[in-house]
């Protein structure tokens, strides 16, 4: 009796949910959520196990997915991340996988886009693995036909070539293959925009303030001017000058250190030989 | 398998009476009275490594020669057959003198004898060793009963020789030996390759599971090495067993938690020849579905023993290699991909690990912006396999970007068999930064235009972004003229007057002392050999010391006690 009582007004939950999301009523949504999760967690099918239906799963699925979405669009990481995490177990369980979920691919390029955000690099590629290897045994569309895992792994190849400005023109223009893609661009813009200013103050001997504005991709002179200050750069008639290396003397004296280092150490090991 | 039943009727505690019942078996008397000898020495005068080194010495010529004696006249099989009653021998002896080295004897016989098994010759070893039916010779014989070549009529005799030696009674003979433990785990071990060789894997499979069961309740460290066999097999069975590996429910997945199940207990007990190989199989376990999160939480919640086989090291370092490389510390991998394919057996058999570490390593050291050795790709037992590579090679070292696209997708297939593919599409920034470094040593000057062409890359801008990124990286020596849209370099300076001879020379002295160490560490000092020289001492110091005193005696010279004291010490 109870699970029937639970079903229906999970039905009324999963409904009043999807007005919210049209209605683009965050707030409500999440409250919403909280309650369709409770219930799910009362019917036990907020972690797969094969006593509970295969249909309530499948609901439960769709709830966890709405729910990384929407901490996407709120712009809260760490609600994805538990989100993501907790849908795991639904797409690796052997019972779903006759009703694969449509969202998959786009919740996980999602979290590929986020842990390249964050500069987490071995974490992108350790996932980017095992995508590669069970898309090599399911053998239905490959990776790089699919848009939201494509968009992650070619701004990466980009941003580690160093090719900015495919970035750039990734991140801003159609490419982005949904909303709460877009919200990374930010993060990542401003990524590389420092990336660049590291690299220009090592390969320029100046730049004129409107070529930097194009290189770093800045609206106006004026945001060059800030940037530039931020930077610790000097501005002299309309050009950049890039303070020069210092760090030089400083490596003559490390090296010297170092070798005394490591002839100490040499010694010592000739020694335990001896 | 009833494995506790089977340890009830082997009382393993008493080594000495079960060295009187080898004694007492009359068909290995002239040899065991020879090892008796053996042992009386160790234990009276030679240190014991020594004799113990040369004892199974003049065993094995013994038989050695007497088996080559019998190769000219008797056929494989037999050979087999007596090459398995020896093994038993061995292993009474390993467990008596409680010596690993004994097992690990038998184990490296499982290869000659591997190409002979057969149903009729397991079945005949089995009752021929098994004098009387334990519970496990019943399981072995069960296991074997469903294969085409079973002799029945041998198994019904045994069978009814059974049921006759229980009816009469057992007085008028001498008291049947117990079997011990390991040679049950051994004649599983035998069955194990067996049904892996007939492609049995279901049946295999059903064993092994069984086997395990019965190898938990045991707790022998003369077992070790046996059960690390066992528990390979075990695992190679599941990896057969349909649904395969890199789907997320293959049968792998199912023996984890056996495997962790094993690694605990194993650890528990020290048992380190069973925790090498368990900490392997699982890092292949997981690997195979590509969860490479868990297998590097394993690696850091878990040690491999310094003790571990060389084997197991490899295997363990290997894994590890791939983990690393996964994870972009591509430097780690290198060095334990080194250790890797330094440690890897080059017989001919064991090539296929050789060629996957040696692959992988080459792909990581151009990761790592070098180039691997030419000579790498002229060994015998690697040239063919890696061909692909060596293009490869030769497009990353040349800059060639087209090239190396045209590559990839030439070799995908090979290289996805190779759990290579992720890697190899790493390297495409590797050839740009070697396209680049390429032309700042040939050019003064170019413009950004050119580079653009010459690299495939896609706009002019992309390359100046990349060319700046190579400058910060330290990839060249140069500077950009945004407003003319060239890249000038600067004049390279004396590589010898740099750090550069420096770091090279400080990096080989590194290794020769890892070497030093390593090799001091690997060398096997007999246990008990410095008493002997204590004793030596100390027989001197009192020789010494006699003198010492009849020179006092005698001469009554205060100067000269002390002073023959010094000389002798």
């Amino acid at each position: 009796m109870p699970s029937a009582v639970g079903s229906s007004s999970l039905e009324q939950v999963q409904h009043t949910l999807a007005q919210c999301l049209q209605r683009k009523d965050a707030a409500g949504a999440q409250v919403q959520l909280q309650k369709a999760k409770l219930i799910l967690l009362q019917q036990n099918a907020l972690v797969p196990n094969p006593d509970t239906p295969a249909s309530q799963l499948k609901t439960a699925r769709s709830m966890l997915e709405v729910g990384a979405l929407l901490s996407i669009r709120t712009k809260d990481p760490e609600s994805f991340v538990r989100y993501y995490s907790q849908l795991q177990p639904f797409y690796e369980y052997p019972g779903l996988q006759s009703a694969p979920s449509t969202k998959r691919s786009q919740i996980t390029g999602l979290y590929l886009l986020l842990l390249l955000s964050q500069g987490d690099y071995a974490g992108f590629h350790t996932l980017l693995e095992s995508l590669i290897v069970s898309e090599g045994i399911s053998g239905n569309k490959s990776l790089e036909d699919d848009p939201y895992i494509k968009y992650p792994v070619d701004l990466e190849r980009s941003l580690m070539e160093g090719s900015y400005d495919q970035v750039w023109r990734k991140t801003s223009g159609r490419d982005v293959p949904g909303e709460e893609f877009a919200l990374f661009s930010e993060i990542l813009v401003h990524t590389i925009r420092s990336e660049i200013a590291s690299c220009a103050a090592r390969s320029y001997p100046s730049l004129s303030i409107a070529s930097a504005k194009n290189l770093l991709f800045l609206d106006s002179e004026g945001a060059v001017r800030e940037f530039a200050q931020e930077q610790g750069w000097s501005l002299e008639e309309g050009r950049i000058y890039f303070p020069g290396l210092p760090d030089e003397k400083k490596g003559d004296e490390g090296d010297q250190k170092e070798v005394i280092s490591h002839m100490v150490q040499y010694a010592r090991d000739l020694e335990s030989i001896v | 398998m009833s494995g506790d039943k089977s340890k009830k009727h082997n009382p393993s505690k008493s080594q000495d009476l079960r060295s009187k019942d080898n004694k007492s078996k009359p068909q290995k008397d002239a040899k065991k009275g020879k090892d008796k000898d053996g042992d009386e020495e160790m234990t009276v005068v030679m240190p014991p490594s020594k004799s113990t080194g040369a004892d199974p010495n003049s065993d094995v010529t013994a038989n050695g020669t007497s088996d080559e004696k019998e190769q000219e006249i008797i056929d494989p099989k037999v050979k087999a057959s007596n090459d398995i009653k020896a093994n038993v021998g061995l292993l009474e002896r390993a467990v008596s003198q409680f010596d690993p080295r004994f097992t690990l004897r038998v184990l490296r016989s499982i290869p000659s004898i591997r190409k002979q098994l057969s149903a009729d010759l397991l079945v005949r070893a089995i009752t021929e060793i098994y004098t009387t039916p334990t519970p496990t010779s019943f399981a072995l014989l069960k296991a074997l009963s469903d294969e085409d070549t079973f002799p029945k009529a041998e198994a019904d005799a045994w069978y009814k020789k059974k049921d006759g030696a229980q009816s009469t009674p057992q007085k008028s003979q001498t008291p049947p030996k117990d079997i011990l433990p390991e040679v049950d785990v051994y004649f599983s071990i035998l069955l194990q390759v067996y049904f892996y060789d007939t492609k049995n894997i279901e049946s295999g499979a059903q064993f092994s599971e069984a086997l395990i069961g019965h190898l938990r309740t045991l707790n022998r460290r003369t077992l070790d090495s046996l059960a690390a066999r066992a528990y390979f097999y075990y695992s190679l069975f599941f990896e057969e067993t349909a649904p395969l590996p890199p789907s997320p429910n293959a049968a792998v997945v199912s023996i984890r938690k056996e495997l962790l199940d094993a690694l605990r207990t194993a650890t528990l007990r020290k048992d380190q020849d069973t925790q090498a190989s368990v900490t392997t199989l699982l890092l292949r376990n997981y690997l195979s579905t590509s969860h490479i999160t868990q297998a590097d939480l394993l690696i850091s919640h878990t040690q491999v023993p310094d003790s571990a086989a060389n084997n197991q090291v490899a295997r363990y370092l290997y894994y590890l290699g791939r983990i690393r490389a996964i994870q972009l510390s591509y430097s780690e991998a290198h060095d334990h991909l080194i250790g890797a394919t330094r440690k890897a057996p080059t017989s001919y058999k064991a090539s296929g690990f050789y060629q996957a570490s040696t692959k992988l390593l080459i792909v990581v050291e151009l990761l790592m912006g070098d180039i691997p050795d030419r000579a790498v790709f002229r060994q015998p037992s690697l040239e063919k396999s890696l061909a692909p590579y060596l293009q490869l090679v030769q497009a990353v070292s040349s800059g060639d970007v087209n090239g190396f696209q045209n590559l990839t997708a030439k070799y995908n297939a090979t290289f996805r068999a190779d759990n290579t593919y992720t890697l190899i599409l790493r390297l495409r920034q590797n050839v740009i930064k070697t396209g680049i470094r390429m032309m700042s040593l040939s050019y003064a000057r170019i413009s950004l235009r050119d580079m653009c062409l010459r690299l495939g890359l896609d706009s002019e801008e992309s390359a100046e972004y990349i060319v700046a990124k190579a400058i910060r990286d330290g990839v060249i020596e140069a500077s950009l003229d945004h407003e003319h849209g060239f890249m000038k370099s600067k004049d390279v300076g004396d590589v010898y007057s740099s750090q550069e001879p420096f770091d090279a020379y400080s990096s080989r002295i590194r290794a020769c002392l890892a070497l030093h160490d390593e090799s001091v560490k690997a060398m096997r000092f007999p246990m008990n050999q410095h008493r002997l020289e204590l004793k030596n001492a100390q027989e001197a110091r009192e020789r010494e010391r006699e003198l010492a005193k009849e020179i006092v005696d005698g001469e009554m010279d205060e100067d000269d006690g002390p002073g023959g004291d010094f000389e002798g010490l």
